[in-house]
């Protein structure tokens, strides 16, 4: 496998998709968490200071940590599934997909060697928000570094972590569907969805609607999250991993 | 014994529609088998059927007497292809691209480097060597895709169309390279449009009509263009007939 993870490495450290990603990812998430709690912060109730007041859980760390987590749960699983998309649906979209045929390396490890270096990516692109996050809030003095710093940050490592996983699965959706629309399409729905179960009171049985969940945990009127339902997360990954190699092992060009 | 690569009654459809209908075929070291035929004629997916690309419904394809699906990667270390699009990913240079398809093909440092500057020397890529192959001429492309395919010096060479999108210069390139690489005793499968290239170098000319094995041309004949046009209406004829 080690052929094809420096081949997969190379690709996606190249791939400009990768490049703006991890760029708007990194620096548009802490910021506009931040430009929200401003807004919240400095009171109002017509338009969005209104709406950013209504959001706002808490003040310091937690009411402005509360808003990059909230717009990351989302956020991080549509751009980093995006990510995925391209990773998987690239090689049918520009055609390099018969060019993995025939080589002495299996088409299933090369399906594996995209799951690790987009984990590793997945992985510095949570540290990298997080880290921006914390930068910003210390120069925008939204408090001094304690407990609740601390709490926070791991709130939002796990929400990292939850989103990014759930993003993985898109690797399923963009190898049958031969092209990375077809896993954008996915998401789309995918994010309705979720919200429709949180209304009905049953998102935490929908994994994908547990990150929004996490970045509201132990928050006032908060639906009660359960370690089985969050355990869902990591058992449709590896379901959704499994499923994406057996398919490039058994795939035939057509 | 059977020949490096060989098919033995193959088939393969798509739905309603048959791509390849019960082909015999053998390549041997040292010989340039072309496969000509009209759009459609089975040609590329015989090839995929060779390369593991595609489950047959019938029949076998076998490569260096293993079953292409399930052949050792051993096997695949002495194959080279090309089929339709060059392995050529738009955000990699063209010394990447190269590295990265040495790689998948099991070359290492120090001969992966070497082996690298030999084909962008021999495919005369020295120009764009760092250049983003996403801003190749569609020539160049089709040079670097060769160079891909080759790369590891394979011993089994199947290339779909190689003479694609290359202009006249590069088309003599091809031909000379096919005629080094069956000098070199490998075994070489290509399709081709090109009668004339193919008058100068096929060692065997297998024509191809509606998935079928229609008949060979002599490459040392004259005008293969009209050889070939008889034997697709006498195919035609003979399918309009059973069909009646």
């Amino acid at each position: 496998m080690t052929a094809s993870l420096r081949v997969e490495w190379w690709k996606l450290r190249r791939s400009r998709v990768v490049l703006v990603a991890t760029a708007l990812m990194g620096l548009l998430l802490p910021g506009m968490g931040l430009g929200f709690y401003s807004v919240a912060l400095n009171g109002g109730t017509g338009g969005l200071a209104g709406k950013a007041g209504a959001l706002l859980i808490g003040e310091g760390w937690v009411g402005y940590l509360g808003f990059v987590d909230q717009i990351s749960a989302v956020a991080l699983f549509l751009g980093s599934g995006v990510v995925v998309a391209w990773m998987f649906g690239r090689e049918h979209a520009d055609r390099t997909f018969p060019a993995l045929f025939a080589l002495p390396v299996s088409r299933g490890a090369i399906a594996g060697a995209k799951f690790v270096v987009l984990t590793v990516w997945l992985a510095a692109l949570t540290l990298l928000v997080g880290l921006v996050a914390l930068v910003l809030g210390l120069a925008a003095g939204v408090g001094p570094v304690d407990a609740a710093l601390i709490t926070e940050l791991l709130r939002l490592l796990g929400i990292g972590i939850t989103a990014g996983m759930l993003a993985l699965t898109m690797g399923l959706v963009a190898s049958i569907g031969r092209g990375y629309l077809a896993a954008i399409g996915a998401m789309s729905v995918i994010v309705a969805a979720a919200q429709v179960a949180v209304l009905f009171g049953t998102g935490g049985w929908f994994p994908f609607a547990v990150p929004g969940l996490l970045a509201i945990a132990g928050s006032e009127g908060a639906p009660e999250l359960t370690a089985v339902q969050v355990a869902l997360i990591p058992g449709l990954t590896m379901a959704g991993v499994w499923a994406t190699i057996v398919w490039w092992r058994r795939a035939e060009v057509v | 014994m059977t020949a490096p690569v060989a098919t033995s009654d193959v088939a393969r459809a798509f739905g309603d529609e048959t791509a390849v209908d019960g082909v015999d075929l053998e390549v041997r070291n040292g010989e340039i088998h072309a496969i000509v035929g009209l759009n459609g004629a089975g040609k590329t997916t015989l090839m995929r059927l060779l390369l593991g690309m595609l489950r047959p419904d019938r029949g076998r394809a076998t490569v260096m007497g293993f079953d292409a699906l399930d052949a050792p990667s051993s096997v695949w270390r002495d194959v080279g292809h090309l089929i339709e699009q060059p392995f050529a990913y738009p955000e990699l240079t063209v010394r990447e691209n190269l590295r990265a398809s040495a790689v998948l093909h099991a070359l290492s440092p120090p001969a992966l480097d070497a082996d690298v500057e030999d084909a962008i020397e021999m495919f005369e890529l020295g120009k764009w060597a760092d250049r983003r192959a996403g801003t190749l001429s569609l020539g160049n492309r089709q040079r670097l895709g060769l160079a891909s395919a080759l790369v590891h010096r394979p011993q089994i060479v199947i290339l779909d169309e190689p003479a694609n999108a290359l202009d006249p210069a590069g088309i003599v390139f091809i031909r000379d390279l096919l005629q080094r690489l069956a000098g070199n005793d490998a075994v070489v499968l290509v399709s081709s449009h090109h009668f004339d290239q193919l008058a100068r170098v096929a060692d065997t000319i297998t024509v191809m009509h509606r998935g079928r094995v229609v008949g060979s041309l002599d490459p040392g004949g004259v005008d293969l263009e009209q050889r070939f046009f008889d034997l697709v209406h006498r195919a035609d004829l003979a399918w309009g007939a059973n069909r009646r």
